[in-house]
Order: structure tokens, then sequence, then C-alpha cells
């Protein structure tokens, strides 16, 4: 397994995440901002265990970020 | 026009004399990396603290806009309108239209790059007033304000459209603020507010040959030197420039402060018939003293292209020294004291005090005690007392300013 963590807030919404990993990523119609779908806030950092499957879309979503906010562990 | 990063220096250029502000929320906005913006939630206490100050309050979204964007922007519009914002500053024309349809007065950002009359006319549909690329030159400004005139080309409202122009700040290298370098090499799009500014960078020239590299003679190629135009204020209001933008939401109250008041006396003494040559240079030396990159003049006056800073950061005459924080304000006797968490201070000092509420004060210490009483120094770590005339909070920050030299 390994874990995704995004620092949600500071979001600008380039949608680089939902172009790289889709099946783990939607942009909110709420705030604008891209959702890490089954992740679970703990003091603003959203958090999710996924399957080796999601790690190399996931770690180019990463990379891709402009600002930084995605980790991924492995 | 004066910007608004935080309420700090929000409350600076109220206390400056400005006529309006701007500032942006959330991530709709050309500095939405910017650490100090504000949220949502913030909207109605800084609309309230505008109406309160008689200054009329701009909302900035001026990005590219997505279909993800497009219902979170409506909320945005909706909480400006009912928050009471008096117009909202968009480029995008999905922005414009929900703006139109919910009847917020509208500006045209200078992102959508308006360099003539007939585009002015186009906007004029739908906006009040409209901001015009910051690559024209004044004798163009003025042909498109004297057509506004001669034609009487008014916006919804059915006042002549107003023209406005950025007076003072950064400038960058690309037309309009259209520049993809920010996005090619950090997947940052400065369209979306999130420039890593790597423009105002040194570089160099690689043969692909032989590998030699080549220094290039002034390093900062692409690094725009900050516009000024109160050494020719008088050319810019006689082009029938109406709003004069002050750039810097990233920046300090304190260069809020000195920017705002030194463009306020300026155009305060143009209309009063006393702009004169020695004022110029006094206010030249006050705008140096923060923030800047070094000061050209832009493209107002005419065929004169980009001139280049030849430094990374600021070349501000003076720095701010971070000493500590407030207190207690004792009213009756028109006393702030400070506790000292760093450095020490002295009579003499020239000091800067900033906080949401206070905004930013300038004074020079004349007196000083600590708690043994009347004292020259007071040290790290000390709680020290001086007068002031303006109340001070717990919020505040006390700074020295000293000649950059020295530091």
């Amino acid at each position: 397994m390994i874990t995704i963590i995004q620092q949600r807030a500071k979001c600008i919404g380039c949608n680089y995440c939902v172009e790289l990993a889709p099946q783990r990523w939607r942009m909110s119609k709420k705030d604008g901002k891209s959702v890490l779908l089954g992740a679970i806030d703990k003091k603003g950092f959203w958090s999710v265990k996924v399957r080796e499957d999601e790690l190399d879309s996931n770690i180019a979503a990463a990379k891709a970020c402009p600002v930084n906010i995605i980790q991924v562990i492995e | 026009m004066a910007p608004a990063g935080s309420y700090e220096a929000l409350m600076a250029a109220i206390h400056a004399g400005c006529d309006s502000v701007y500032f942006g929320v959330e991530q709709f906005n050309m500095r939405a990396r910017a650490t100090m913006n504000f949220t949502l939630e913030d909207l109605p206490k800084v609309c309230t603290i505008c109406k309160e100050n008689n200054v009329r309050s701009y909302l900035t979204l001026n990005t590219i806009v997505y279909d993800h964007d497009l219902s979170a922007i409506k909320t945005v519009l909706d909480a400006a309108k009912s928050a009471g914002a008096t117009a909202v500053i968009a480029a995008d024309q999905a922005v414009i239209a929900y703006a139109r349809s919910i009847n917020l007065e509208v500006h045209i950002s200078t992102q959508v790059n308006v360099t003539n009359i007939e585009t002015v006319k186009f906007y004029a549909l739908f906006a009040d007033t409209i901001v015009l690329s910051r690559e024209l030159s004044l004798i163009q400004v003025k042909k498109i304000t004297d057509i506004i005139e001669k034609e009487q080309i008014k916006g919804p409202s059915g006042r002549l459209i107003e023209i406005e122009i950025f007076g003072h700040g950064a400038l960058c290298m690309a037309v309009s603020g259209k520049c993809y370098l920010s996005l090619h090499t950090a997947n940052a799009s400065a369209n979306r507010g999130a420039c890593v500014q790597n423009c105002r960078r040194s570089y160099k020239v690689i043969d692909n040959e032989d590998g030699h590299e080549l220094e290039i003679d002034n390093e900062y190629i692409m690094s725009a030197q900050d516009l000024c135009t109160i050494d020719f204020l008088d050319q810019v209001l006689d082009a029938g420039v109406t709003v004069l933008k002050i750039e810097g939401r990233g920046k300090g109250a304190d260069y809020v402060k000195t920017t705002v008041e030194c463009y306020r006396e300026a155009i305060d003494s143009y209309q009063a018939g006393t702009y004169t040559k020695e004022k110029v240079a006094e206010w030249m030396e006050r705008l140096k003293s923060v923030y800047n990159r070094g000061f050209w003049s832009g493209y107002y006056l005419g065929q004169k292209l980009g001139e280049w800073n030849d430094a990374p950061g600021s070349k501000a005459t003076t720095k701010k020294i971070f000493l500590g924080k407030g207190v207690h304000y004792f009213d009756k006797i028109k006393v702030a004291e400070f506790k000292l968490e760093s450095y020490e201070l002295s009579v003499g000092d020239k000091i800067l005090i900033t906080g949401p509420t206070t905004g930013a004060i300038e004074t020079t210490i004349e007196e000083l005690h600590n708690d043994k009483g009347a004292v020259n120094t007071a040290k790290k770590g000390e709680s020290c007392a001086f007068k002031l005339d303006t109340p001070i909070r717990t919020s505040d920050k006390l700074y020295k300013i000293v000649d950059a030299t020295l530091v």
C-alpha cells in the first residue's frame, strides 16, 4: 500500500493532478480546488492509502503540482 | 488605488489616503500563491472597513477560468455583491457575464490587454472602468480618453468610461503579464496567479557544440525594473487617466504606506498647481526607501524599451529589522509598551509598527523607558515603552528601520 497526502487549503486549482491521475483526483465544483478521492482530513492534511498500481500516476501528479502540496509515501 | 494583500496593508493604504483598494480572495487572483491572501470569510469585513473609511473596494478575479472553477467563482461574486464590494476586476468573459447578471460593477483587468478605442467601446457594454495595457504610451492613452469624452462612451452605470493605468510597482517582461516562463519551468501558471518569478534570476548562455558558458553582460536579462510615474505624473493626469493603480499585493504595509502617501501628495499637488521638481526629488527618495528593483518610466513616454534590473532582489535604501511584539497601550499617558524579542532599541532609532488594525506607523524614538526607568537603549528580552500618539495592539509588530548598506 502507498499513502497519498494533500495539503488541500494551498491548492490553486490548476487541474494537473486530475489530468495525470484521474482515478484518484477530482476538481471540486464547490471551491475549485482538487479533491483526493477517499481521503480523510487530519488538520488540513488529507490522506488516503491506495494500491501500488496507482503509484506512478500519483508520483507524476505530485511532481507536476505547482504548489508542492501532494506527497506520495511508498 | 492601492494594493491590499493583508489587513496591515489595507489599513496602511487607508491611513495613507488612498481612494480605493483592490484585493483577492482564495485562489482566483493573480497572487494565488501569496501567503497573505484574503479568504471568502474575510470579504464582508474587508468591504465593511472600506465603507467605514469611504474607500472603494475592488475584488480582483482576473485569472484564467476553467469549467471546474465556474461554480466557485459564482459563489465568490455573490459574496462580493452581498458584502457590498464596489466592483470586480475581471478578465474572463465568464466572470464579466456573471457579475453583470447580478448587477455587480465590472472593471476590465489589464490581463485583457486593451490597447485601442474600439476594444474600449466593446467592453463599455459590460464595464465602467477599463485598465489599459501597460505597454501603451501616454500619447496613445490620451487619444483613447479624448474619444471617450468626444463620443460620450458610457458604461452600464451611465457614467463616462473611466480609464485606469498602472502607476507604480513591479512590471514583468511579458505583454500584460501573459507569460509562460513559470508554467514551462515549474508547472506554475502565472495566469493562475502562481508565478515563481524565474525572470528575476540571472541566466547564462551555453554553446551546445563546445559547452562554453557565456555570462551575459547584464545577467538579469528578463527582470524589468519597477515602474515609477511620479516624476511625470502631470503628463499621466493630463492624458485623462482617472485611476492610478499601485502594484504590490505581495508587499508589506510599509511599502503600501510610503507609495500611497507619495502618490496622494503628488496628485493633490498637481491639482493645487504646486507640483514641483523639488517635491518630485523628495518623493523619489521616499519611494526608494521601500521595496524596489530600481525605477524606470515603463512604456508611457514612448520608444524606450525594457530597462532591466541588475540585482535579484530589492534595491530599497532602508531595511526593516523585526524587534518585537506589542504588549499594551496606556491610553491616558499615550505610551506604547513592546516586548523586544530580538536586537535592541535606542533613542533616535526610526521605527515602524504594523498590525491588522494599526496599519503602518513610522516614527522616531525620542525617549525610552524599561522596567527601571528612562534608558538610552532597551535590550533584547526587555520590555520597553515610549510615547506614541496612536494606540497599538498585541497583534502589532515593531521594526527598526535602518540604512540598507549597514545590514
